[in-house]
């Protein structure tokens, strides 16, 4: 199975979750959205909690968390979005 | 002799001076007080708006700059002056929309808000001033507009958004900026343009950061579209709990300002399936592309469930409201008044007072006997934390020769994180730590300086 490195970066809930704004992870080059999910959360259980309202994004592109296969490149960018709800 | 008249000449100009500052404040609350600006308690329906077909001349040389524009041009413009805008919330991201809208010229701006200016609002609801503290926002604001651009009508509506009013109040605006600061509010708003058809610039900040999309326009999707299900109420933190930087409001009221004038002037907007973020800190935007509108969404799908406004809060389980929520979580015996909590302190008896707010809060202002381990370092049984409160709870222990637990009191700002810091340590008292009898400082810190030290700062 190849894998491919990428970045994942973390806004707004997700960073207080985490601790993290950003971090690099392996991940297999075909998997689905929600495996990709599903691997952010055994990284960082706390994200559980994200998991209905997230925008998960690849690549600056929205994904639904479903079965719809991803095709990862080496230094893709993954963003963890929750919504602001403050103004 | 001499003196007395020296003396009555420094107290005439003493009150001379004071007359003159009476007669500035007067003059400057006369002003605002003099606008039109009469306050909305209710939604009523207005006459519609006066219909321009050119400029005249003053309008010409007050929007030159813009007119030059060949993308506004004076057919922009003109349909600019044609269009009404209702902002929704009157805050951080509703003063800069409501004044920039308001600079260039469109109709009728609404301007609705439910709370009156606080101090703590003026660092970023900038609309607002010293001299309105107390008074409606919706009437602040609509003040300061009229000063700049009294040619616009401003309907200021002192009243919270509810299921019963939204639809007849969203119906006579052409557009919506959703400046809110609550989630049920912005499902609400949401639900309401779906059902009247009007596009939804909606926009949120918290900390250093802030999102925008235009939604319910030109087949992009709803914010339920995005959302179908609202967050579990304990994972949002509101602008009073998480903070946020003025300006970082600042610039996301000013995009949607800026997305409202493209639609009102028939250029279409730029995020209709885009959702913009602005990270304040690495001074960086980011645009994500998302789905167009889901033909499974409940409300603007194609077999829609939500065919009228429901009850918000009862949906997302919190409060229209940023303000924070009292929780309930312990029994009586559990929690201690500051009256109470004063008593122990003053009578010296030995306990450990345990501060339990983020670093951020504690170097705002503590009491100096508190010893600070934030919630989220006992939540997640940071080690550090956990080895300070084993060792000051055994050295407690030993210097006062207690014999049976160690009193812990807990305190935060307002009482609610404390109450989930008693659940957390009761369950490690006689595990990771002595045995301790856990209690609860019902109000918290705000409290404190409310019932028992007026100088203690409040925030």
């Amino acid at each position: 199975m190849n894998t491919e490195q990428v970045s994942v970066l973390y806004f707004a809930k997700s960073a207080e979750l985490t601790g993290l704004k950003a971090e690099n992870i392996t991940v297999p080059s075909n998997i689905s959205s929600l495996r990709l999910w599903q691997h952010l959360e055994t990284r960082h259980p706390r994200l559980s909690v994200l998991r209905d309202q997230v925008v998960l994004a690849v690549r600056q592109e929205y994904v639904p968390l479903g079965e719809q296969p991803l095709t990862l490149r080496d230094g893709d960018e993954v963003a963890v979005i929750p919504p602001l709800s403050g103004g | 002799m001499d003196d007395t008249v020296l003396s009555l000449k420094t107290q005439l100009l003493e009150k001379e001076s004071e007359i003159v500052a009476l007669k500035k404040k007067l003059a400057q609350l006369e002003k605002g007080n003099s606008v039109l600006t009469e306050l909305q308690e209710k939604v009523i329906n207005l006459p519609p708006l006066k219909s321009n077909t050119a400029l005249n001349n003053e309008d010409i040389m007050r929007y030159s700059r813009q007119l030059l524009l060949p993308e506004l041009g004076v057919k922009g413009q003109v349909a600019i002056s044609n269009v009404s805008v209702l902002v929704v919330g009157c805050g951080g991201l509703g003063c800069p929309v409501a004044q920039y809208l308001a600079a260039a010229g469109v109709g009728r701006l609404g301007l609705l808000d439910y709370d009156v200016v606080e101090l703590s609002n003026l660092h970023r609801q900038v609309l607002h001033t010293e001299l309105t503290q107390g008074q409606p926002k919706a009437l602040s604001a609509a003040q300061a507009i009229s000063r700049l651009n009294s040619r616009v009508q401003c309907v200021p509506y002192h009243l919270q958004l509810s299921r019963e009013n939204a639809l007849q109040l969203i119906q006579q605006y052409d557009i919506v900026a959703d400046c809110s600061d609550n989630v049920p509010t912005r499902y609400l708003v949401n639900d309401a343009c779906v059902l009247t058809g009007r596009p939804l610039v909606s926009a949120s900040a918290l900390r250093m950061e802030g999102q925008l999309t235009v939604y319910n326009c030109r087949g992009g999707p709803c914010y339920r579209c995005l959302y179908p299900a609202p967050p579990p109420p304990e994972t949002i933190t509101n602008c009073s709990d998480g903070g946020v930087l003025g300006v970082v409001p600042g610039i996301m009221g000013c995009l949607q300002a800026l997305e409202v004038l493209k639609i009102a002037s028939g250029q279409g907007s730029s995020f209709e399936k885009q959702l913009l973020m602005f990270d304040g800190q690495e001074g960086r935007f980011r645009s994500i592309r998302l789905r167009p509108k889901q033909a499974e969404c409940a409300v603007c799908g194609e077999t829609p469930t939500v065919t009228e406004l429901q009850d918000y809060e009862q949906f997302c389980g919190s409060a229209a409201t940023d303000k924070c929520r009292r929780l309930n979580l312990l029994t009586k015996e559990q929690r201690v008044s500051v009256q109470e909590y004063k008593a122990i302190l003053d009578s010296s008896a030995p306990h450990l007072l345990l501060d339990v707010r983020p670093k951020v809060e504690v170097d705002i202002c503590h009491l100096p006997i508190s010893i600070n381990i934030p919630l989220s370092s006992l939540e997640n049984k940071k080690t550090e934390h956990l080895t300070l409160l084993k060792d000051t709870v055994s050295d407690l222990k030993q210097q006062m020769s207690i014999k049976s637990q160690v009193p812990v009191f807990v305190v935060c700002k307002l009482g609610n994180d404390s109450q989930k810091a008693v659940q957390l340590l009761e369950k490690m008292s006689g595990e990771e730590v002595d045995q301790i009898a856990v209690k609860d400082v019902v109000g918290g810190l705000m409290a404190w300086a409310n019932k028992i030290d007026p100088s203690f700062p409040q925030y």
